[in-house]
């Protein structure tokens, strides 16, 4: 993938370059708004990571004129600010997500991730019925079935499948899980998303060989098919 | 609560108010002042009408003493074809009541005693018409039966006074209809500036600082007054973007860093064998770089929430404290706590969701790590009358009476907690939380445990 990386600190822009690429993506670079703004509407980029505080043009601005000249690419924004506000201004102005600094690499990556699978999935969004392996979820009569036989899930439990399922093949932090599912922007304390997904692989897992909800140290969760 | 709840109507108004207890004043001085006068004249007149009856009967008196009847008979003709005194009647009647002299056609038919003052009406022609006048007269009694009647015409006292009276309603009438509508005018202006002014200052409540008040042409109280608030809200804009601002970059050059930092331990850690002394450090690292990182989200977001500078909108407070318990319940149950709620629904707040929902996990949170194994932890929302109140109640060790005012500060641990993980700000938070939604933060024993509740 594409990826652009505005940001003004050298020092933090090389070293997300840099695992950008070991991840396999192709990575170009801007040091401000407008480079970025430029480099951003000429070249082929599949997703930007943009500063939210950006010399000549500032991050939010530049995401504006981005979105007003029909780019639709995904945007990540990095902010140093003290969101809560930030956030929904950045959402506002036409980022995609919203990740406060100093984030884990591996918080960007899985979110770099969900971000361009959503930009592919698009059109698939509308599908009532979700399926991995011999699990089975059907939004409409909200029913769970693995290997053909019913699972009984409480209303959170589900949309926490429904949101692994969506993201499945790909990690999904704690803190995606937080937002994406409880529309929560904080950090609980404790790890309480853990006892929640512990009581969903009771429900999925326990009881057939093959497990599906996978934890990936120090990153997340993941629900797939292999290993 | 929306400005047109808060203002009932015009009738409500402290201008109509004044309005209807000032017209009701001057409806009643003009009243009182009127009947005065009304009492007076009328007391002048009447005195004055029975003088002259008086002498006139007098005189008649001494004159049928001195004359001779035919001659006295000619002197009542006389007078009553004098019109220098008009209204004045007269009538002798012989022994058989018949009229013998005078300009009354009959003698009245009333029951009084001789000598004491009647009022009577006559038939008086107008032309072709004729209209009922009313008399006031006395009768006495004259030698040899013959009896004399002397009196005035005074109907147009009474029209007078009538008129009088008439003017005297209608004059208290108009007093109370124009106090009444111009109050009605005045507290509508009054209403109508005062719901544009508390419409505003709602949204400034809410966070929107850039809004003013309304001000009209010319001067006035409110228009003043609305421009001495409007410095102030300038000046308090002011300085809430200067700590904002503050706070922005105070925010900025720490994240700086400390991203740095994180960046590189991921960069090096990814280049590592897992399990070697190196990677193990810098796990040490990220460990340590997210802590401080939590503590400083929980630093920003209380400064945050003491500038004031944030969003608020309505927030289903049911389903948020619903949520929160669920999202917690689990965390509980690992330890055997049984976390119980009790939520009315359909209550909302105007207010922060994120900083809220947050506020209420760092109390549950708390009541958790402090509360011992199968435990029991309580949380009620009601909507009072007094507004809606959130509780949280453990039945863990409490907080002592004497640091119950120390908790709520910064970065106080007491000895005991030591022990638990934690910033040390849980708290902290929910008091700049509570303080940003204009509730109050209260704790309270639970006999045995902690009752934290939210007062909104």
């Amino acid at each position: 993938m594409h990826i652009l990386v505005v940001e003004d600190d050298e020092v933090a822009r090389d070293y997300l370059a840099k695992a950008l690429r070991e991840v396999g993506h192709t990575v170009d670079v801007a040091g401000d708004g407008l480079d970025g703004l430029h480099k951003a509407s000429t070249a082929t980029v599949d997703l930007v990571i943009v500063d939210r505080m950006l010399p000549k043009l500032d991050g939010l601005a530049m995401v504006q004129s981005l979105r007003a000249t029909g780019r639709k690419m995904p945007v990540l924004i990095l902010s140093a600010l003290g969101e809560v506000d930030d956030r929904i201004m950045g959402l506002r102005a036409g980022g995609d997500d919203y990740l406060t600094k100093p984030y884990h690499m591996s918080e960007l990556l899985a979110r770099i991730d969900a971000l361009a699978r959503r930009g592919a999935a698009a059109g698939e969004e509308g599908g009532t019925k979700l399926k991995l392996a011999d699990l089975e979820l059907d939004r409409m009569t909200r029913k769970v079935l693995r290997n053909g036989k019913k699972i009984e899930l409480t209303a959170r439990e589900f949309q926490l499948l429904e949101f692994l399922m969506r993201h499945s093949g790909q990690v999904v932090t704690r803190t995606m899980l937080l937002e994406g599912v409880w529309d929560y922007h904080f950090d609980p304390q404790t790890n309480v998303i853990d006892v929640h997904i512990s009581r969903l692989r009771q429900a999925i897992d326990k009881d057939f060989e093959k497990p599906l909800l996978h934890t990936v140290r120090g990153a997340g969760y993941s629900l797939r098919e292999d290993e | 609560m929306a400005p047109e709840r808060r203002f009932r109507g015009v009738l409500s108004t402290s201008p109509f108010r004044f309005a209807i207890v000032y017209s009701l004043v001057f409806a009643i001085a003009a009243a009182a002042l009127l009947l005065v006068v009304n009492f007076a004249v009328s007391r002048v007149v009447d005195s004055s009408t029975d003088n002259l009856i008086e002498s006139e009967m007098q005189g008649l008196r001494e004159q049928f003493l001195v004359l001779s009847r035919s001659d006295f008979i000619a002197l009542v003709e006389q007078r009553s074809q004098n019109q220098d005194v008009r209204g004045a009647v007269y009538l002798m009647v012989d022994p058989q009541l018949k009229p013998v002299a005078g300009n009354l056609p009959a003698w009245p038919k009333i029951a009084a005693e001789e000598g004491k003052w009647i009022q009577f009406k006559i038939e008086v022609p107008y032309g072709e018409e004729t209209r009922e006048h009313q008399m006031r007269a006395r009768r006495f009694p004259l030698a040899g039966g013959f009896r004399m009647l002397v009196g005035h015409d005074v109907q147009e006292r009474q029209d007078v006074k009538s008129l009088m009276m008439r003017s005297l309603i209608a004059a208290v009438v108009l007093t109370l209809l124009l106090g009444l509508g111009g109050g009605y005018w005045m507290g509508r202006r009054i209403l109508t500036q005062a719901r544009a002014i508390s419409a505003v200052a709602t949204q400034i409540m809410s966070g929107d600082l850039s809004q003013r008040l309304p001000v009209r042409e010319g001067e006035g109280e409110l228009n003043t007054l609305a421009r001495e608030i409007n410095g102030m809200l300038d000046k308090i804009e002011q300085l809430t973007l200067g700590m904002r601002t503050v706070l922005d970059s105070a925010a900025h050059d720490l994240r700086t860093p400390l991203n740095r930092l994180q960046a590189a331990a991921d960069g090096a850690m990814s280049q590592l064998l897992p399990g070697s002394v190196e990677r193990r450090v810098l796990e040490r690292v990220t460990v340590e770089v997210d802590r401080m990182r939590t503590t400083l989200n929980a630093l920003l977001r209380i400064a945050l929430a003491e500038t004031g500078t944030v969003a608020r909108e309505a927030v289903d407070l049911s389903e948020l404290v619903a949520s929160v318990v669920e999202l917690y319940a689990p965390l509980g149950e690992e330890r055997g706590i049984v976390l119980d709620s009790e939520v009315n629904t359909g209550v909302q707040v105007q207010g922060n969701r994120q900083l809220l929902a947050q506020a209420l996990a760092n109390l549950i949170d708390n009541a958790i790590k402090y509360t011992p194994d199968r435990g029991h932890i309580r949380v009620l929302l009601h909507n009072l009358v007094a507004g809606p109140e959130v509780v949280v109640e453990d039945d863990g060790p409490g907080i002592p009476i004497d640091k119950r005012e120390l908790v709520l500060g910064r970065r106080v641990r007491l000895d005991e907690a030591r022990k638990f993980p934690g910033s040390g700000l849980g708290l902290s938070l929910v008091a700049a939380v509570t303080k940003l939604h204009g509730a109050r933060l209260v704790l309270d024993d639970a006999n045995p445990g902690l009752r934290v509740s939210l007062r909104f």
